[in-house]
Formats: structure tokens, C-alpha cells, sequence
């Protein structure tokens, strides 16, 4: 790291610049993680301390919110209800998405541009213009508050970015994968499922995770078309807020349970999801 | 490695045979699915939008453009409007500027970037209502810990959600939260793909680093600058989980925006033709701002 830096840069010195700039950089990084501190904060409060004022930073921890949280059995099944609904869109969409996108990777046909800035456009569409025919839809079809019909939005709501994006990991193998399997005699279907998807791998995995973080963080669409039969966190969170208003601290603790996946994820795959996250403009 | 066994001299012909199948097999599901998604919703919305149709009351009728009629002669469409431009150009501006200059000072660092870059993702993953109920925990007039802390600081606290002025305020300060990252990790993404020339002919004629970042970065830059901007304008356009569980549009109508006005009409009011009707014109909105986007700063090249 010594060295990296000395070659680089002539002087390490601390100048006053130098000194400036750290400041900002970690004034920000503090303005990003505050938030995050505060919640998981009050989720270790007592319901005493969680409505004291002042707010206090320092008090004696409790667990006791998190053990509410888990034994709420209507919250465990919120819980039941994300993993689900995010587990099943994630699996699907890839397993529909991937085919497509690497075809659109490596074939040239007319309609290739076209359908590609189709999908694309699809993610301009602001989500009320789909929510509203879909509740028509699903009200007709009687799939209103099931799984099912969740599942399905869900995958309409996340197929467009995952062809997208995989379409830009496939573009990134070398041609010489396929000219190698061709000349073994594999047929094309088998140097997909055999040489390519594996090589493809850690792409799915950060595209399945960006579909999975989109599904579990998902709400409009959840708590329209689920309603109240088919709760996800966000939706049960939300209607908490509603009912419970003063019991900050349970409330907490299901929201920092919701976002110990994202957390964890994001730390243990940052550099795959950055390409996705900023939709492929970063590689 | 069993495929090698096979002949390869009868697989060219099988390959050229295959192309059309393989092609068909592995678009059609996809291609299905999008169409029963997102292009037949699509068209049922944009017929629903010409109809008066309510949810549970007798058959929807035909109304022509009479949605879009009352759309335009009705104020609080307008209003929305124009609480929708201020909350997207207001956000959007500020999160650019932040966000560039973040960037920039990034991108010059030497020290602990990893962990820095670690942490600035997190505000833009992190579960929306999870973090919109946080800010409305520290939001909180009395209890909050913004108050605590601008008093502690000897400043004035604040109303946050309590008037209208302060509400729009709070939400783009929240938006700003969460997507000021977005924007910030595609720049440094683009100021790391730059040569290194320019910079360098620069600072041999002896250009002051404002010089350098006018009249070098921002220019190279731009079409990662285009890009962000894109994305995040629209993606503000249409915000609704923020607004939606900080405030619900109010005070009043302060922060109803046409995605917030749209949902109030076509779900809480169930008169789904016209809350279609108010969907379709902030589609219209977005293709044609786009439209004239992509075309000035060619911006499909890039994204390819």
C-alpha cells in the first residue's frame, strides 16, 4: 500500500489540503452511516429511553425489542412473506432473463437494438402507470393479495434491469468460449448451460442479489396488490408506524432486522454491485 | 470431457441449423413475459385513461378525453406539477453538485477509499421504508435527535414536516440521503476510465487545478454526467415510498406530487380512469424529456 502510494503520488505529506479533503470525505461517510446508527440505536432502547428527552446516545442496551420483534408471530410472518416473494422472483426472473439477455449479447438481428432500448425504456415507466393496470388485471383475475400474484409484479417490475445488466456481463466473455465449444462438437444449448453460465457466474450471483435486494425493498406494488393478506416487512412496517406510533423501539428492531441482508450483502459483494446498482455505467 | 468425443465435423451444420431455435428457445420466455407484464398492462392503462371506470361501481363507460379535460382544468393537477419540478430539480441539483465534488475528492485520495466507497453505498441500497421511517423517528419535533442536535448547537429547532416550505425541504433532504451515492459512484467510475494526457498537457502548461477541473474533467465527464443525471431526474420524477410515509403529500397538498396525486385518485379514490389519466401524462412526460435527452448528448452510444 506503501509503495502503491509512493509511486503514484510523489509526497504523502499531510498539507493542510490533504487534511481538508479527509475531512469532507469522512464528514460524509458519518452523514451516511448516521442514520443507520440511529435506527439500530433505538432498536436497543428501552421503550423508557427510546421517548426520552433528550434523545440519548448513551444508555444500557436491551435486547428485549429484538426478542419481541421475533416472538410477534405476525411480524415472523411478514418476514416469511419477503423471503417468499423475493427468493421465488429472483429465481424466476434469472431463470427467464439470463437466456435472453446473453442472446442479446452475442446475436445481431434487427429487432436487437430495439428490443434492447425497449427494455430499457421500461424502466422509465413510472410504477403508477403499471400499478393501475395491474390491480385492474389482478382484480379481474382474482389475484389480489395471493403470493402469486406478488411474485409475477415482481418479476415485471425487475426482468427489463436483469436482461440489461447480465446482457453487459455476457458481452464481457471472450468469443473464443463458443468457437472453443464448437470446435468440441457441443451443441449450442450445451455450451450455454455448460461453458458459458458457469464463467457467468458471479454476474448472476450480483444480478440475483440486486433482483433480490429490489424485491424485498419493494413497497408500492406490495402493499397495493398485497393488501392485507399478503404483508411484506416494508408493508408491515409501514402499517406499524400507523397503529403503534410511540413503540419506537420494536419498530426499530424489525427495521434493522430488514436491512441486516441488505447490510450484509452490500459489505460482501460491493464490487459486483456497484456495476449493477449504477446500472452498468460503472464496470 | 465427453463433447470432444463428438464428430466435429457435423456439428458446423448443426450450428448454422440451430441459430434460428437456439435464438427462439431462449428469447421467447422472456420476450412473453415482458409483453404479458409490462406491455399488455401498458395497454390496459392507457385504455383504462379513457374510460370513467371505478372500481366495484357498474361497467366503466366510455368517456373519450374526458379524463384528460378535467386533468387540465383541475388546480390541484397543476399544483402537483409543480410540486413535482421543484422537489426533482431541487434534489437533483443538489445531489450533482455534492456528488461531483465528492467525487472529484475521491478520486484524489489515497487512504482507506475501500472502506469509504463501502459506506457510501449503503444509504442507496438501505430498505426505503426502513429509512424514511428513521428520518421520521429523527424528524420528530420534540423527541427527534435533529432538534437535540441544532439546539445543543445553539441554533433554533425546526418544524420539519410541519409546514409545507419545511416538508418539501425534509423530503429533498431524505432523497438527497439516499441518492447522492448514486450519482457520486458513476462519476468516480468515470473520472478512473479518463487518460491520463490531458490532465497531464494541463498541468505542463501550467493550468491551477480549478482550470484543469473547468476546462479537462468537467468536459471528459460529460457523458457519465449525462447519464447520471438521466437516471436520477427520472427516477426523482417518480418518487412516491419517501413522500408516501413522510408525509402523504401534506401538509395539506404541499408535497403531493403527480405520482403521490395519481395514487391518492386511482386507489384511495378507486377512480382508476382518472388516476390513469394523470400515469399517462407523466409517462408522456418522461419519453419526450428523454427523447430530446438521448438525442442532444447521444447518449445510447455510451450506455451501449
Amino acid at each position: 500500500m506503501m509503495a502503491k502510494t509512493a509511486i503514484r503520488k510523489k509526497k504523502p505529506a499531510l498539507t493542510l489540503g490533504i487534511v481538508i479533503r479527509r475531512a469532507i470525505l469522512w464528514g460524509f461517510a458519518v452523514w451516511c452511516l448516521f442514520p443507520i446508527y440511529w435506527l439500530i440505536n433505538m432498536s436497543l432502547k428501552e421503550a423508557v429511553d427510546a421517548i426520552a428527552r433528550p434523545p440519548t446516545f448513551i444508555f444500557i442496551p436491551t435486547l428485549q425489542n429484538y426478542i419481541d420483534v421475533i416472538q410477534d408471530p405476525r411480524i415472523t410472518k411478514f418476514l416469511v412473506n419477503s423471503l417468499i416473494i423475493a427468493l421465488s422472483a429472483t429465481f424466476l426472473g434469472l431463470l427467464i432473463g439470463a437466456p435472453a439477455a446473453y442472446v442479446l449479447a452475442r446475436h445481431r438481428f434487427r429487432l436487437d437494438s430495439k428490443i434492447a432500448f425497449w427494455i430499457l425504456a421500461t424502466r422509465f415507466t413510472p410504477p403508477i402507470a403499471m400499478l393501475i393496470p395491474f390491480f385492474v388485471i389482478f382484480y379481474n383475475l382474482g389475484l389480489l393479495g395471493t403470493h402469486a400474484g406478488l411474485i409475477i409484479a415482481h418479476i415485471g417490475i425487475n426482468l427489463a434491469m436483469i436482461v440489461w445488466i447480465l446482457r453487459g456481463f455476457f458481452q464481457d466473455l471472450p468469443r473464443d468460449l463458443e468457437d472453443a465449444a464448437f470446435i468440441d462438437g457441443a451443441g449450442r444449448f450445451q455450451s450455454f448451460r455448460r461453458i458459458i453460465l458457469p464463467l457467468a457466474l458471479p454476474g448472476i450471483a450480483a444480478v440475483g442479489i440486486l433482483t433480490f435486494l429490489s424485491s424485498w425493498n419493494e413497497f408500492l406494488f406490495s402493499m397495493v396488490l398485497g393488501g392485507n393478506d399478503v404483508m411484506t416487512v416494508p408493508v408491515g412496517i409501514y402499517a406499524y408506524i400507523g397503529f403503534e406510533q410511540i413503540e419506537w423501539g420494536k419498530l426499530s428492531a424489525a427495521a434493522t432486522l430488514m436491512l441486516a441482508p441488505v447490510i450484509a450483502f452490500i459489505l460482501l459483494f460491493q464490487r459486483q454491485l456497484v456495476r449493477g446498482l449504477t446500472l452498468g455505467a460503472v464496470k | 470431457m465427453t463433447m470432444a468425443t463428438k464428430a466435429a465435423a457435423g456439428s458446423a451444420a448443426s450450428w448454422r441449423r440451430e441459430r434460428g431455435y437456439f435464438i427462439l428457445m431462449m428469447l421467447t420466455p422472456a420476450i412473453v413475459l415482458l409483453t404479458g407484464l409490462i406491455l399488455v398492462p401498458f395497454v390496459v392503462g392507457f385504455g383504462v385513461s379513457f374510460t370513467d371506470y371505478i372500481l366495484s361501481l357498474p361497467p366503466a363507460q366510455f368517456a373519450g378525453f374526458g379524463n384528460y379535460l378535467k386533468l387540465v382544468s383541475t388546480p390541484e393537477f397543476w399544483d402537483a406539477l409543480r410540486v413535482t419540478l421543484i422537489f426533482t430539480v431541487a434534489s437533483v441539483a443538489l445531489q450533482t453538485v455534492i456528488g461531483l465534488g465528492l467525487a472529484v475528492l475521491l478520486h484524489e485520495e489515497t487512504r482507506g477509499v475501500p472502506v469509504l466507497r463501502a459506506i457510501y453505498l449503503l444509504p442507496m441500497a438501505v430498505t426505503p421504508i426502513a429509512a424514511v421511517f428513521t428520518f421520521r423517528m429523527m424528524f420528530n419535533p420534540s423527541l427527534g435527535v435533529f432538534n437535540h442536535l441544532l439546539v445543543s448547537m445553539g441554533l433554533p429547532p425546526q418544524d420539519w414536516l410541519g409546514t409545507g416550505n419545511m416538508a418539501l425541504f425534509s423530503l429533498v433532504l431524505v432523497d438527497t440521503w439516499q441518492h447522492t451515492p448514486f450519482i457520486l459512484l458513476i462519476i468516480a467510475g468515470g473520472l478512473a476510465s479518463l487518460p491520463g494526457e490531458p490532465f497531464e498537457a494541463a498541468k505542463i502548461d501550467g493550468a491551477t487545478p480549478w482550470q484543469i477541473f473547468y476546462m479537462v474533467t468537467l468536459p471528459l465527464l460529460k457523458p457519465f454526467l449525462a447519464i447520471a443525471l438521466l437516471f436520477r431526474s427520472i427516477d426523482a420524477f417518480k418518487t412516491f415510498d419517501i413522500i408516501y410515509v413522510l408525509t402523504a403529500g401534506g401538509p395539506g397538498t404541499a408535497t403531493t406530487t403527480l405520482n403521490m396525486y395519481a395514487y391518492k385518485q386511482a386507489i384511495e379514490f378507486v377512480s382508476l380512469g382518472y388516476g390513469s389519466s394523470v400515469a399517462i401524462v407523466m409517462l408522456a412526460i418522461i419519453t419526450i424529456v428523454t427523447q430530446i435527452f438521448l438525442r442532444r448528448s447521444r447518449l445510447l452510444t455510451v450506455a451501449d
